[in-house]
C-alpha cells in the first residue's frame, strides 16, 4: 500500500526528524572522539542540535496544518509544548556535564532525544494512535534511562516505573479500543460527535483513557511510583522526567478535554479528574514535608504542581489554557533549575540531592544559594517569580469559572507547601555548615549556566507575563 | 528616571550590591546603608504625591506597577525610612554587612507595599516584606523555631491576601484601585473577599489570638530589625484596613465591626496585662505594641472619621517610640549581654544619655502630653466615644493607665536603684548610637506639640473614605 503522504506532511514533523538525527550524530560522534572530551561533545551537540529544533517548531507557531490525515496537528498549542520539552531536553541533558555514568553519556543523551521526540509527538497528537505512538517512543527510552546509572536503587526505579507505566499504557490502550469502538475512528475529532453522549462504550473507554492519563500525570491515587522512581533514576533523567512527561501528557490530556468531547458531558466526565487534581494539591504537598532527599521532594512537589495546573483547565475556557501553559513554562524553568542547582553540588554520587549538602551553602556558594532560593519561592509561588505571578492567574481563572474549592485547596496546599520549601532555605541560610557536608565541588560551566538562565527566566517571566494568544484550534 | 521608582529601587539595588563587599566588613555597609537609607527620606520627601505606572496584566484583570503615595502611606513610608536609617546607624552585630544588606532588603520591600497604588502589586510586596525578616530569624536569631512560628503564620496570611485580591481583580476587572476614592465592593463575595484581607491584616498587626507569632519573633530578632518591624511592618496590616478594607468595602468593615472592635479591646487589655507581668524587657515593649495596636484597630473600626484621623497619628507616634525603645533596649543588651528585668539594675547612673534615651521612648509610650503618643490616644479617645462606644473608651482608659505601669516598671527595673555590685562598668552611649536614636526622640517631640500636618494630610483621604466628616 502507498501511503498518501505530501512531503508537507513530513515538514510538520521536521523539528522531530531534525531531534531524531541530532541523537544518531551523538552517537556517531561518540565514536571519534576520546574519552576525556566525551561528555562535553555529547552534550555540546545535543544542544545544538535542540536549539535548531526549536528554531524549526517556533518557525510553525501559527501555522495550523493538520498532517498525515490529522494525525498530527501543528499550530500554536503544538509548538508551545513542543517548546517546553525542548527546554527540558536542553536543561537535562546539560546536567550531565556534571552528574552521571560519564562513559555512557553519548549514549544516555540520544535516548534522551529520542524520548522527548515520543513528547514532541504527544505534543501534537490528534488521533488515538499518534498519541500511542509518542507515549511509548517516550516511555520506552525512559525505562532504559532510568537503569543507567550503577545504583541499586536505579535498577528498583526502572522497574518500578516498568510495571506501573505498562499497567498505566494498559489503561490508555484499552479506553483508546474502546472509544475507537465507539466511533469507528481513531481521529480525536470524531468524539465531537453528540451521539456519543448516550454511549456507554464511549463512557467506559473516555473513563479508561483519563485513568491512564491521571496515571502518567501520576496524580493521586496513581503517584506513590513518582517519588520511588524520581530518587532512584539519574538526576538528569529526573530532571526530564519531571517536566517533559508531564508536559506531553498534559499536552494530550488538554487536547481531550478541549477539542474532543460530545458537547455538554464534560463536566460530569471529567469531574473525577478535577476532585482528583484537588488532592493531589494537598497530598503532594503534605508528601513533602517530610522528605529529607531533594529529588523526592522535588517528586511531591511534581504532583501538587500538575494539580494547580488542572485547577487552570478546569474551567474550559481558552484563557485557562494560555494560563495553564503559562504555569507549565514557568513550572519548566524553576524545576530544571532547582535540578541544576543539584547537579552543581553534586558528583557521580549525587550527593547535592541529600537535604544536609545545602547546609551553610550560603557562606560556601552564595550565588548557587540565592538560584536555589529564587527556585524555590518560585516553586512555593512567592514573589518576585513567575510562581507567584501563575498561581494569581490560576486562582483568578479558577474563581471566574466557579471552581472556588479547587481554588481554596490551592490555597490550603500551598500553606502547606511553604514549610517544605523553607526547610531548604532555612538549611542553606540558617544551619551551621554540616562537618560531614561534601566538600565544595568544583565549578561545572554548564550547570551553572543552567543554574543562571533559569533564575533570570523564572523572575523575568514574571515581569513580563506572556502567554500564547493564538494556540487554539486544537483539532481539525 | 521617575522619583517614585528610585525611592524604592535605591535601597533595593543598593541592598543587593552590599553583597559585593568584602564578607568581614563593617563600617562601609552600615555607611552605606544609613546614607541610603536617609536618602529615601529625602526622594519620599521629594516626591510627594507624584505617581508612576506601567501596565503590568491585562488580562484576567487590568494590573499595572503603579507606584505613588496616598495621604497615609506618605507618613509611612516616612516613618519607615527614618526608622531604618537609624536602626542601620546603630547596628552593632555579627556578620554587619549581611545583616545591612537584608535591612536595605527589607526597607524596599515595605516601601513598595506602602507605595504600591495596585493591589497585586501590594500583595506582592507584602510576601516580599517577609523574606528579609525570615532570613534574618533564621540567620540571626539564636531560637530558629521562631522563624517558623513568624512565616507560618504570615504567610498563611499572605496566601488570604493573594486569594481575595485575585477575587478581587475577578469581580471588578481591575486591581489598579488604591487610593482611589470611587472605588466600591459591594454583592454576595464582598464578605468572603473582606474576611481574606481581613485575616492577612490582622495577623500581621496582630491582634488577639492572632498574635502568638508576635512576641517570640520581636524578642528573637536581632534590635535594628525589630525596631523596624515593630515600627513600621506591623503598620502594613493597619495600613491595609485603612486604605484598602475601609475604602473599598466599608460596608463590611460596618458589617464586622463589632467584631473587631471587641478583638481590639480584648488585645488593648491582655497585651498590657500581659506586659506588665514579663521579665524580658523585649517582650514588655512586644506586648505593649498589641495593646497599643489594638487601640488603633478599634478607631478604624469604629467608623468615626476623627478616630480615623487620631489612628493615623497614632501609627506614626508607636512607630517613632517603639522603634526608640527596641534601639534604646538594643543598647542595653548590647553592653550588658541580657535583657531580664530581674538581673539588670541601677544603669541610670552610669549611663545617663542611655536612660535618658529610653525615659523619653517610654514616656512617649505611656502617653505623656508634649509627646508624640498623647495626641493620637487622645484624638481616638475623643472620635470612639463621639462613635458610641462609651465602654470601648472606658477599657481603653483603663489600658493607658496600665501603659504607664508597665513602662515605669520597664524603666526603673533597668535604669533605677543602686546599681549592682558585681555589674562590671560599661561605657555610655557613643555619639554614633546617641545619633541614631536622637532623630526618633526629636520626631516623638515635634510630632507631640505639633501634629497638625499629621492630622491635615490624612484627613483628606480619610474624609473621602469614609464619606462623612467630624
Amino acid at each position: 500500500m502507498i501511503l498518501p503522504f505530501t512531503s508537507a506532511d513530513w515538514s510538520a514533523i521536521l523539528p522531530i526528524e531534525v531531534l531524531a538525527a541530532t541523537a544518531l550524530l551523538v552517537l556517531l560522534a561518540d565514536l571519534f572522539t576520546g574519552s576525556r572530551e566525551r561528555p562535553y561533545v555529547s552534550i555540546c551537540l545535543a544542544l545544538a542540535g535542540t536549539i535548531a529544533t526549536a528554531v524549526l517548531a517556533a518557525g510553525q507557531f501559527g501555522h495550523d496544518y493538520a498532517a498525515f490525515a490529522g494525525g498530527f496537528m501543528t499550530g500554536g498549542f503544538t509548538t508551545v509544548f513542543e517548546e517546553i520539552v525542548l527546554v527540558a531536553v536542553a536543561g537535562s541533558v546539560i546536567l550531565y556535564a556534571a552528574v552521571g555514568p560519564r562513559p555512557a553519556v553519548a549514549g544516555s543523551t540520544a535516548i534522551m532525544l529520542w524520548s522527548a521526540c515520543g513528547a514532541m509527538l504527544m505534543a501534537g497528537a490528534a488521533n488515538l494512535m499518534t498519541i500511542f505512538l509518542g507515549l511509548e517512543l517516550l516511555s520506552l527510552g525512559l525505562y532504559a534511562l532510568c537503569a543507567a546509572a550503577q545504583r541499586k536503587t536505579a535498577r528498583e526505579a526502572a522497574l518500578k516505573y516498568l510495571i506501573l507505566s505498562s499497567t498505566a499504557t494498559g489503561f490508555l490502550l484499552f479506553g483508546m479500543a474502546l472509544l475507537f469502538g465507539a466511533t469507528g475512528s481513531v481521529a480525536l475529532a470524531a468524539l465531537v460527535s453528540p451521539s456519543l453522549a448516550a454511549n456507554p462504550l464511549f463512557w467506559m473507554g473516555a473513563g479508561m483513557f483519563l485513568i491512564g492519563i491521571v496515571f502518567k500525570l501520576s496524580l493521586v491515587p496513581f503517584h506513590t511510583w513518582t517519588p520511588d522512581v524520581f530518587q532512584g533514576a539519574p538526576l538528569p533523567v529526573t530532571a526530564f522526567m519531571s517536566v517533559a512527561t508531564k508536559a506531553a501528557t498534559l499536552a494530550v490530556f488538554a487536547r481531550f478535554t478541549y477539542a474532543a468531547m460530545p458537547p455538554g458531558i464534560g463536566e460530569r466526565l471529567l469531574l473525577p479528574v478535577w476532585i482528583v487534581a484537588g488532592i493531589s494539591m494537598i497530598a503532594g504537598n503534605v508528601g513533602m514535608l517530610a522528605q529529607h532527599d531533594l529529588k523526592r521532594l522535588l517528586g511531591y512537589s511534581g504532583i501538587a504542581q500538575v494539580g494547580y495546573i488542572l485547577t487552570a483547565l478546569a474551567g474550559g475556557t481558552p484563557l485557562g489554557l494560555r494560563y495553564a501553559l503559562y504555569y507549565l513554562a514557568a513550572y519548566a524553568l524553576m524545576n530544571l533549575g532547582a535540578f541544576a542547582v543539584i547537579a552543581a553540588l553534586s558528583g557521580e554520587d549525587e550527593e547535592g540531592a541529600e537535604l544536609h549538602a545545602y547546609r551553610g551553602l550560603a557562606r560556601r556558594r552564595p550565588y548557587l544559594a540565592a538560584a536555589m532560593t529564587v527556585f524555590l519561592l518560585a516553586l512555593a509561588g512567592l514573589p518576585p517569580t513567575a510562581g507567584f505571578l501563575g498561581k494569581i492567574l490560576i486562582l483568578s481563572t479558577a474563581l471566574s469559572t466557579g471552581f472556588v474549592w479547587l481554588a481554596a485547596l490551592l490555597i490550603v496546599g500551598t500553606a502547606i507547601s511553604l514549610y517544605a520549601y523553607a526547610k531548604v532555605v532555612r538549611a542553606m541560610y540558617g544551619a551551621p555548615e554540616d562537618p560531614q557536608a561534601p566538600g565544595v565541588r568544583p565549578f561545572v560551566p554548564l550547570a551553572w549556566a543552567s543554574v543562571a538562565i533559569c533564575a533570570v527566566g523564572v523572575v523575568v517571566m514574571a515581569l513580563y507575563p506572556l502567554t500564547p494568544s493564538n494556540i487554539l484550534p486544537l483539532v481539525r | 528616571m521617575p522619583i517614585v521608582l528610585v525611592t524604592i529601587l535605591l535601597p533595593l539595588v543598593a541592598g543587593a550590591l552590599l553583597f559585593a563587599l568584602p564578607r568581614e566588613d563593617r563600617t562601609v555597609s552600615r555607611a552605606v546603608g544609613t546614607l541610603v537609607a536617609a536618602a529615601t527620606f529625602f526622594t519620599v520627601l521629594a516626591a510627594g504625591d507624584a505617581q508612576w505606572s506601567l501596565r503590568w496584566l491585562s488580562r484576567p484583570f487590568e494590573s499595572a506597577f503603579h507606584f505613588g503615595a496616598t495621604p497615609v502611606s506618605y507618613w509611612l513610608a516616612l516613618l519607615l525610612a527614618l526608622a531604618t536609617a537609624c536602626a542601620i546607624a546603630s547596628a552593632r552585630i555579627g556578620r554587619t554587612r549581611d545583616f545591612v544588606a537584608q535591612m536595605l532588603l527589607l526597607e524596599g520591600t515595605m516601601l513598595g507595599l506602602f507605595l504600591a497604588r495596585d493591589l497585586l502589586v501590594f500583595a506582592l510586596f507584602w510576601d516580599l516584606m517577609l523574606l528579609p525578616v525570615f532570613f534574618v530569624l533564621v540567620g540571626w536569631s539564636d531560637h530558629p523555631a521562631t522563624a517558623w512560628r513568624y512565616f507560618t503564620y504570615n504567610f498563611a496570611g499572605g496566601l488570604t491576601l493573594l486569594l481575595a485580591t485575585a477575587a478581587f481583580g475577578v469581580i471588578y476587572g481591575s486591581t489598579d484601585v488604591i487610593g482611589r476614592p470611587d472605588v466600591h465592593l459591594i454583592g454576595g463575595w464582598a464578605p468572603w473577599i473582606f474576611i481574606g484581607f481581613a485575616f492577612a491584616f490582622l495577623v500581621k498587626t496582630p491582634l488577639w489570638p492572632l498574635h502568638t507569632w508576635m512576641p517570640p519573633t520581636y524578642a528573637g530578632l536581632p534590635a535594628p530589625m525589630v525596631a523596624v518591624v515593630s515600627a513600621v511592618q506591623s503598620k502594613a496590616g493597619l495600613y491595609g484596613l485603612i486604605a484598602v478594607a475601609s475604602a473599598m468595602l466599608p460596608e463590611q468593615v460596618h458589617a464586622y465591626s463589632g467584631i473587631l472592635i471587641g478583638l481590639g479591646a480584648v488585645s488593648l487589655l491582655y497585651g498590657a496585662v500581659v506586659a506588665l507581668v514579663q521579665n524580658d524587657a523585649k517582650r514588655i515593649v512586644a506586648y505593649s505594641s498589641l495593646s497599643h495596636l489594638g487601640l488603633i484597630v478599634i478607631a478604624i473600626a469604629s467608623g468615626n472619621a476623627f478616630a480615623l484621623q487620631g489612628a493615623v497619628v497614632y501609627i506614626v507616634a508607636h512607630g517613632l517610640f517603639s522603634a526608640a525603645l527596641f534601639l534604646a533596649l538594643g543598647f542595653v543588651e548590647d553592653r550588658e549581654g541580657t535583657r531580664s528585668l530581674v538581673r539588670l539594675g541601677g544603669l541610670g547612673l552610669r549611663n545617663p544619655r542611655l536612660a535618658g534615651a529610653l525615659c523619653i521612648a517610654a514616656l512617649a509610650a505611656l502617653g505623656l502630653p508634649g509627646l508624640a503618643g498623647f495626641a493620637g490616644e487622645l484624638i481616638i479617645l475623643i472620635g470612639v466615644y463621639q462613635a458610641g462606644y462609651v465602654w470601648v473608651a472606658i477599657v481603653a482608659l483603663v489600658a493607658i493607665v496600665l501603659a504607664s505601669a508597665y513602662m515605669l516598671r520597664l524603666y526603673q527595673d533597668l535604669m533605677n536603684g543602686p546599681p549592682r555590685d558585681d555589674a562590671p562598668v560599661r561605657p555610655d552611649l557613643t555619639w554614633v548610637e546617641a545619633l541614631a536614636i536622637a532623630p526618633l526622640l526629636a520626631a516623638l517631640l515635634l510630632a507631640g506639640v505639633y501634629p497638625k500636618p499629621l492630622l491635615q494630610a490624612p484627613a483628606t483621604a480619610v474624609s473621602a473614605q469614609v464619606g462623612e466628616t467630624p
